[in-house]
């Protein structure tokens, strides 16, 4: 049975050294050691720490050749094992209580850190709930599992008739940058400076999802890019040429590609147009949710085939990934609805809307390997180093170069019965310290 | 000299290795006691640093107990630039096995007065008791460690300008751009490679085959500083077919059959077991700081360091108090290798001969004097 071990307890110096890997490198996987310490959270310099330090790994791992990835980056997950990030509580101190729960589970499922997404949602709900979902790693204690690389907002400033679940009624569109500020308060969209006591706090707002075509937002995507937040074209109707102005706006990423947006045409390629380079702009990353049903598998090849260092596999999971199936009551804003989930498939109850996923990252991982021939590597850039880059984090996050943060899975490698390769979670290390050990079928 | 020829490099640089790990078993290292390895840095070792590592996964050798004392380095790289030698034994076999980075040496290229540096290197070689074994590749033109063609014989560790053969050899580690590689280079000098106990030489390739040739065929010659190396005890060079290319079919053959006898006869190509075991750690560990301080190390053990005759004569101006002196012709000079002057007349018990012939002998033995 697989168990989370909240901390493995330090030894000797907290250095560990894995040898015997396969590292994930590039688009490669190649043989070598990886050191890390569980002090600094890093991912050491051996070379430097040999020479300099003068010491050895207090601990030595012997991976057996099995591949150590850095960890997962999740881009758009709206809840995990039950706890919907767009939620309302009563009391509201619960909230952090439940959200810390979520990510020492979630961090056992191979995701080491995540982009908490909230839907379209009232104002009240993005003022209360989104300075929860904030950056959490800036303890850096691997006790606390994942670790929030800040609050994605999709919505609700989105094309009502690309809704998708999103509730319609509190669509609205933006007309200055002050409509942003009213709508998710005017601190999630600033950093706190440093004040006595207190070290100065990042922008609780990583990413926006809005439609360029609605209102002014297209003008107003400059303004979110110099803030260091990320502005992402979905649930949108924009054509090509709306798409690409948005792009040279500032847009650096599409919102689950394919999905809720026009479809190519042939005469207008409308939002994935722009990753073609007829216009010489840079091409944005985008996210493809290969569950198995929001896409067909071809679809996702040939979204990889056409970009694909801009490739990021997310989940879009519903918070009812983890727990089993069966119909479960959703509060949408002022709707209330049942999604009914059978195996990985969550619909809405009497009908045909796919209402998210419950797909879990790896899965979406293994799909992809299983579908589009790509090598491990390839599969798994596209769960780290890629998401990194288009957070900008590429030198902390998404990478096993020394200095970066020592977040790390161990994979095994099996085979499906068609031969593609598959796989699976065996260890997860947070900040240079194991949270995660599967200890198999059979102990 | 021992010289070892394998048909393949594989089956030199697995001689090699096993020799290496043959010794270091034999020696029982301990913490007091440790086994001292002079290591080369190069293509040619690459293959006996592999087998090495492979050895130590295997659980066939520990380097708990090694201390590893490197050739060279280079000046002006930072120590992490991936082509030092630094970089070099990290990755190819310090990263992979379980030496103490407190036993391992390795000249500092960018200290603040690289004469100290080398000074405190040899000072530090001295205070573990001398280099058990002295593992060494060689440069197409013969050098050994960065001691180009030229150098002095008696050299030590020291700052050396590299031949602009050497820089155009290594220029391909630098993106053939000769402005990048290093000009200079720490080394060890001939003299501190002697005064190693045993010195083992792996020789690949056609290459390197003028080079093998000149060492083992031809005199000992400072253009060849590799030569130098017939002047030790207890050298080994461990070679593969094509490096033998240019050597005679009568010194392969004698070289083969040597070890072939050996081997018939059931005895190997061993040290004594002196040298085998090195200094005890009585004499060494014990009292490290006296032989260190002791100015000159007089009354230290004659053991503390490695005696090959060499230095003696390759320094005839300087007093070898070091080293017992064997003259079986003039025991009266007692503890001085100074040469002195003797007639062949006057052995000869014939008294006409007792007239000088050359009125000035002294005037003959400065034309014979060899300079400095």
């Amino acid at each position: 049975m697989p168990s989370a071990i909240r901390q493995a307890p330090p030894t000797g110096n907290g250095i560990t050294k894995f040898t015997n890997c396969r590292l994930v490198v590039g688009d490669s996987l190649v043989d070598g050691d990886l050191w890390v310490s569980c002090l600094t959270g890093k991912i050491l310099r051996s070379q430097a720490t040999f020479y300099d330090e003068h010491v050895l790994p207090g601990e030595t791992i012997d991976l057996g050749g099995r591949i150590l990835s850095p960890g997962m980056i999740e881009c758009q997950l709206n809840g995990a094992f039950g706890f919907n990030f767009s939620t309302l509580l009563e009391d509201m101190s619960q909230y952090g209580k439940k959200l810390m729960e979520v990510n020492r589970q979630i961090v056992a499922t191979g995701v080491t850190s995540y982009i908490p997404t909230v839907t379209s949602q009232t104002s009240e709900l993005y003022r209360k709930v989104v300075p929860f979902l904030g950056p959490s790693g800036g303890l850096r204690q691997s006790s606390d599992g994942a670790e929030s690389l800040g609050a994605h907002v999709e919505g609700p400033f989105l094309n009502p008739t690309k809704n998708g679940v999103h509730n319609r009624n509190v669509l609205v569109e933006a007309h200055s940058f002050k409509d942003l500020e009213e709508m998710y308060g005017p601190e999630n969209l600033t950093p706190t400076p440093s004040s006595e006591g207190n070290p100065a706090t990042p922008i609780p707002i990583k990413m926006i999802t809005a439609a360029p075509e609605r209102g002014n937002m297209a003008s107003l995507i400059p303004e979110i890019c110099s803030r260091g937040i990320i502005y992402s074209i979905g649930h949108s109707e924009a054509t090509y040429e709306e798409a690409s102005a948005a792009v040279e706006k500032g847009a650096t990423m599409i919102t689950h590609l394919f999905n809720a947006m026009r479809p190519l045409h042939h005469r207008n390629p409308g939002i994935f147009g722009v990753l073609g380079q007829a216009e010489s702009l840079p091409r944005p990353y985008f996210g493809v949710i290969s569950d198995g049903i929001h896409l067909h598998p071809t679809t996702v090849k040939i979204a990889y085939n056409s970009h694909p260092d801009g490739f990021i596999l997310v989940t879009d999971a519903m918070h009812l990934v983890g727990l089993p199936d069966g119909a479960y009551r959703w509060t949408n804003g002022d709707e209330e609805n049942f999604i009914v989930k059978k195996g990985a498939v969550l619909l809405l109850e009497n009908s045909e809307t796919i209402a998210g996923s419950s797909s879990t990252l790896v899965e979406c991982v293994n799909n992809f390997l299983q579908w589009s021939g790509a090598s491990i590597p390839q599969a798994l850039k596209a769960v780290t180093a890629t998401p990194a880059a288009m957070l900008g984090i590429q030198g902390t996050k998404g990478t096993l170069e020394a200095g970066g943060d020592a977040d790390l899975v161990v994979f095994s490698e099996e085979k499906n019965d068609d031969g593609t390769p598959r796989i699976v979670v065996d260890e997860v290390w947070k900040f240079g310290a194991r949270v995660f050990l599967n200890q198999g079928p059979f102990s | 000299m021992r010289l070892i020829i394998r048909d393949k490099p594989e089956a030199a640089s697995a001689y090699v290795a096993n020799y290496i790990i043959d010794r270091i078993k034999h020696f029982a290292p301990t913490p007091a006691h440790p086994f001292v390895l002079g290591l080369p840095t190069g293509s040619s070792p690459l293959g006996v640093y592999r087998i090495l590592v492979e050895k130590y996964k295997a659980g066939e050798i520990s380097f708990e107990n090694v201390v590893t004392f490197n050739m060279d380095e280079y000046i002006g790289i930072p120590r992490d630039h991936p082509e030092s030698y630094h970089s070099f034994m990290w990755k190819h076999f310090f990263s992979h096995v379980n030496i103490h980075p407190n036993n391992v040496n390795i000249l500092n290229g960018n200290a603040p007065n690289l004469e100290a540096e080398c000074v405190e290197y040899e000072a530090k070689i001295k205070r573990v008791g001398g280099i058990d074994l002295f593992l060494a590749g060689i440069g197409e033109d013969g050098h050994i460690a960065f001691n180009e063609p030229g150098s002095s014989l008696a050299s030590r560790t020291r700052v050396k300008t590299l031949a602009y053969d050497t820089i155009l050899a290594n220029s391909r580690f630098f993106g053939n751009d000769l402005d990048k590689v290093p000009k200079m280079a720490l080394t060890v000098g001939v003299q501190t490679v002697l005064e190693a106990r045993e010195v083992v030489v792996i020789i690949l390739g056609a290459r390197k085959a003028l080079a093998l040739q000149r060492c083992i065929e031809q005199g000992v010659n400072h253009m060849w500083t590799l030569s130098s190396l017939q002047l030790h005890p207890h050298p080994m060079i461990v070679c593969d077919e094509d490096a033998t290319l240019e050597l005679q079919v009568k010194t392969v053959k004698y070289f083969k059959s040597i070890e072939q006898v050996a081997l018939a006869q059931g005895f190997e190509q061993i040290l004594s077991s002196k040298v085998r075991t090195g200094p005890g750690p009585e004499t060494v560990v014990q009292h490290p700081r006296e032989a260190v301080n002791g100015n000159g190390g007089d009354d230290s053990p004659t053991v503390l360091s490695p005696q090959p005759t060499t230095s003696r004569l390759l320094r005839a101006s300087s007093p070898a108090r070091e080293y017992p002196v064997r003259s079986s012709h003039s025991p009266d000079v007692g503890g001085s290798d100074d040469l002195v002057p003797d007639r062949m007349a006057s052995r000869i018990p014939e008294p006409g001969l007792a007239q000088r012939l050359t009125p000035t002998p002294e005037a003959q033995s400065r034309v014979g004097a060899v300079g400095a």
